[in-house]
C-alpha cells in the first residue's frame, strides 16, 4: 500500500529547506484534504493556523478512530507510525508549533508503546525541541470531534462545543489549534516527496458481510460492483457508509466518489463501506445502530440524548410489529429533528441511516 | 519543558493508570490525586464519570467486554454475548460473585475486520468463538 511507505524524513528534510510557505503551497497543489471524513483542505487548515495571532500553536493528531467500522487508522499506527510523527513535525514546522498531542483512543492503548518509542527515536534523529505527548482516550466515541477533543485534553467531560470559534482561532488551552487526523498527517510526507501521489488513493476500511474484509488501498471512482467482487461479498443487499453517521445505499453500478454519492445524499465520510447481505432485516441492524447511539449520545444537546431513546423505542415497536404508520411517520420526523437541532456532528448524522434505510429499504420497516 | 500547559496535568492519562492498577478509581485515590493536582474531587468525578472505560465502582479483576457495533454484530457477537452470560452466570454489567470478571459490552473496538472481537481488560481478542471463549472465562 502506497500509504504505508516510509519516507524516512526525507520529507521532512525536504520542508525544512523549503520553508512553511512553500511547503503548504504544495500541498495545496497536491490538493490533500483531511481523512477524518470531513475531506477539508487540509492547506487551508495549516494556513488558518499559522496565521491566526499568538505566542503558541498547538497540534493534535486525532487518532481517537471510533466509528464502527473504520480501522484504518489503526493500520496506519501499527504499520507506518513513522509517517505519522514525520508529518506532526513537518505541521510543526510549518505552524509554529512547539507543543503536540497524539490523542489515542482507549481501546488501542496497546499501541500506545511501540509509539512512544518511534517518537523518541524520531525527535531525537530530527534533534527537534517539540513536545509531543500521547493521551490516552478512555472509550468515548465523541471524543473524535474536534472540539469535544479539546474538552477531553483540557481534563473535563468530552463534551463539543459550538464552532467557531474554530480550534484554528482558538483551541486547546484557548490557543490556535491544528487538529488532523492520523490518515491525513501520514500522507503529508507521501504528498510533498512523491511525484505521484494524488489525493484519489485512500484507504477503504471494509467489513460486514464479506468474505475478505481488511484495509484496502482503492482509488475514489471506483465501482462499488468492483468492490464487491474484491472483498467477495455475499449477496450484497446494502452497503453502510459507516456504519454509525453513515447511510445506506446500494446499486452496483455506483461509482464512490464523494460527488457522486452526494447525488444520491449519501456521504463518503472515512471511507468505511460494511456490506450486508439479502438474508438481513435492515430493521435488526437499524436498532444495533440505534442502541449504539443511547450509549454513544454525550448528552449535551437534548434532541440526540432523548431523542435517541425514542428512536431505539419506535423502531423496537416496529420490530415487535405493534406500529403503525404514524409510528412511521414519527420516527422520520424525529431523525429529522435531532439532524437539525444538534450542535456535533455525532447528533447530525446519528440519524442518517434510519432516513435512508426507510427511503430504500422501506419493506423492511413493516407497520400495521 | 519551558511551556506551561505542556506542564499541565493530564487527568485522562492518570486516571487511566489508576484504573489499571485497580481495576476501577478508587475514592481514596481520587482523593489523594485532588490534594497533589489541586483538581477538585468533584471535577475529577465529574471528568471520570463520563469515559466509559473509567469506573468509580469497584468491578472484577478481568472485564470482558464485548463489541456489539455492527461489523461484530454482523458476525455473531450476540451470540458471544450469550455464551460469556451463561459461562460467567452474570448479566451486562454485573461482576461475578468471586469478584473475578466483569461482563460489559462495548462500542467498536476497531477489530471489523476480524470479528467477533472482544476485550479482557486491554488485550484484544479477535475472531473469537464460543470454544476460545470458553478457555478465556475460566
Amino acid at each position: 500500500m502506497k500509504t504505508l511507505q516510509k519516507t524516512y524524513l526525507k520529507a521532512w528534510k525536504k520542508a525544512n529547506k523549503l520553508g512553511p510557505e512553500k511547503t503548504i503551497k504544495i500541498l495545496k497543489k497536491k490538493g490533500l484534504t483531511g481523512r477524518g471524513g470531513a475531506d477539508f483542505p487540509t492547506w487551508l487548515k495549516w494556513e488558518l493556523t499559522r496565521k491566526t495571532k499568538s505566542k503558541e500553536r498547538i497540534i493534535i493528531c486525532n487518532a481517537d478512530e471510533g466509528e464502527p467500522g473504520t480501522f484504518k487508522d489503526k493500520l496506519i499506527l501499527e504499520k507506518n507510525p513513522e509517517n505519522v510523527i514525520e508529518g506532526i513535525l513537518i505541521a510543526a514546522y510549518c505552524i509554529d508549533s512547539k507543543e503536540a498531542y497524539i490523542y489515542l483512543r482507549g481501546e488501542y492503548a496497546y499501541l500506545k508503546d511501540k509509539l512512544r518509542k518511534t517518537i523518541k527515536k524520531i525527535l531525537k534523529a530530527t534533534k527537534s525541541d517539540l513536545y509531543l505527548e500521547i493521551i490516552e482516550g478512555a472509550g468515548a466515541y465523541i471524543c473524535g470531534d474536534e472540539t469535544a477533543i479539546i474538552s477531553s485534553i483540557e481534563n473535563k467531560r468530552g463534551y463539543p462545543n459550538f464552532k467557531p470559534p474554530y480550534p484554528s482561532q482558538k483551541g486547546l488551552y484557548n490557543k490556535p489549534t491544528l487538529i488532523n487526523n492520523v490518515e491525513t498527517l501520514a500522507n503529508v510526507p507521501l504528498a510533498l516527496i512523491n511525484k505521484d501521489w494524488n489525493n484519489h488513493s485512500r484507504l477503504f476500511s471494509i467489513s460486514g458481510d464479506v468474505l475478505r474484509p481488511g484495509v484496502y488501498e482503492l482509488k475514489i471512482g471506483t465501482r462499488l460492483e468492483k468492490i464487491a467482487k474484491k472483498v467477495q461479498a455475499k449477496n450484497p443487499k446494502a452497503v453502510y457508509f459507516g456504519a454509525s453517521g453513515g447511510c445506506i445505499y446500494y446499486e452496483p453500478n455506483l461509482i464512490i466518489d464523494q460527488k457522486n454519492l452526494c447525488k444520491k445524499n449519501v456521504m463518503l465520510g472515512t471511507c468505511s463501506l460494511i456490506f450486508v447481505n439479502k438474508k438481513r432485516n435492515i430493521l435488526d441492524i437499524a436498532i444495533n445502530i440505534a442502541q449504539f447511539f443511547t450509549h454513544e449520545s454525550c448528552g449535551k444537546c437534548t434532541p440526540c440524548r432523548e431523542g435517541n431513546i425514542h428512536i431505539l423505542n419506535l423502531l423496537e415497536r416496529i420490530k415487535s410489529k405493534k406500529a403503525t404508520e404514524k409510528d412511521l411517520q414519527l420516527l422520520e420526523k424525529l431523525s429529522i429533528i435531532i439532524k437539525d437541532t444538534s450542535l456535533c456532528g455525532l447528533g447530525q448524522t446519528c440519524t442518517n441511516h434510519i432516513l435512508t434505510a426507510i427511503r430504500h429499504f422501506k419493506e423492511d420497516f413493516q407497520v400495521k | 519543558m519551558q511551556d506551561r500547559s505542556a506542564k499541565k496535568i493530564k487527568l485522562l492519562n492518570v486516571l487511566r493508570e489508576i484504573q489499571k492498577k485497580h481495576n476501577y478509581l478508587p475514592e481514596e485515590e481520587i482523593r489523594k490525586l485532588s490534594e497533589k493536582t489541586g483538581i477538585p474531587v468533584i471535577e475529577i468525578y465529574s471528568t471520570a464519570t463520563f469515559y466509559s472505560m473509567l469506573s468509580t465502582k469497584k468491578k472484577g479483576k478481568k472485564i470482558v467486554r464485548i463489541c456489539n457495533s455492527l461489523p461484530c454484530y454482523l458476525n455473531g457477537s450476540l451470540n458471544i454475548l450469550e455464551e460469556a452470560k451463561r459461562l460467567l452466570g452474570i448479566d451486562i454489567n454485573q461482576t461475578t460473585k468471586d469478584g473475578k470478571f466483569t461482563l460489559e459490552v462495548t462500542s467498536c473496538i476497531g477489530c471489523c475486520d476480524k470479528g467477533p472481537a472482544i476485550m479482557i481488560n486491554d488485550k484484544l481478542i479477535t475472531n473469537i468463538t464460543k470454544e476460545k471463549l470458553r478457555k478465556l472465562l475460566k
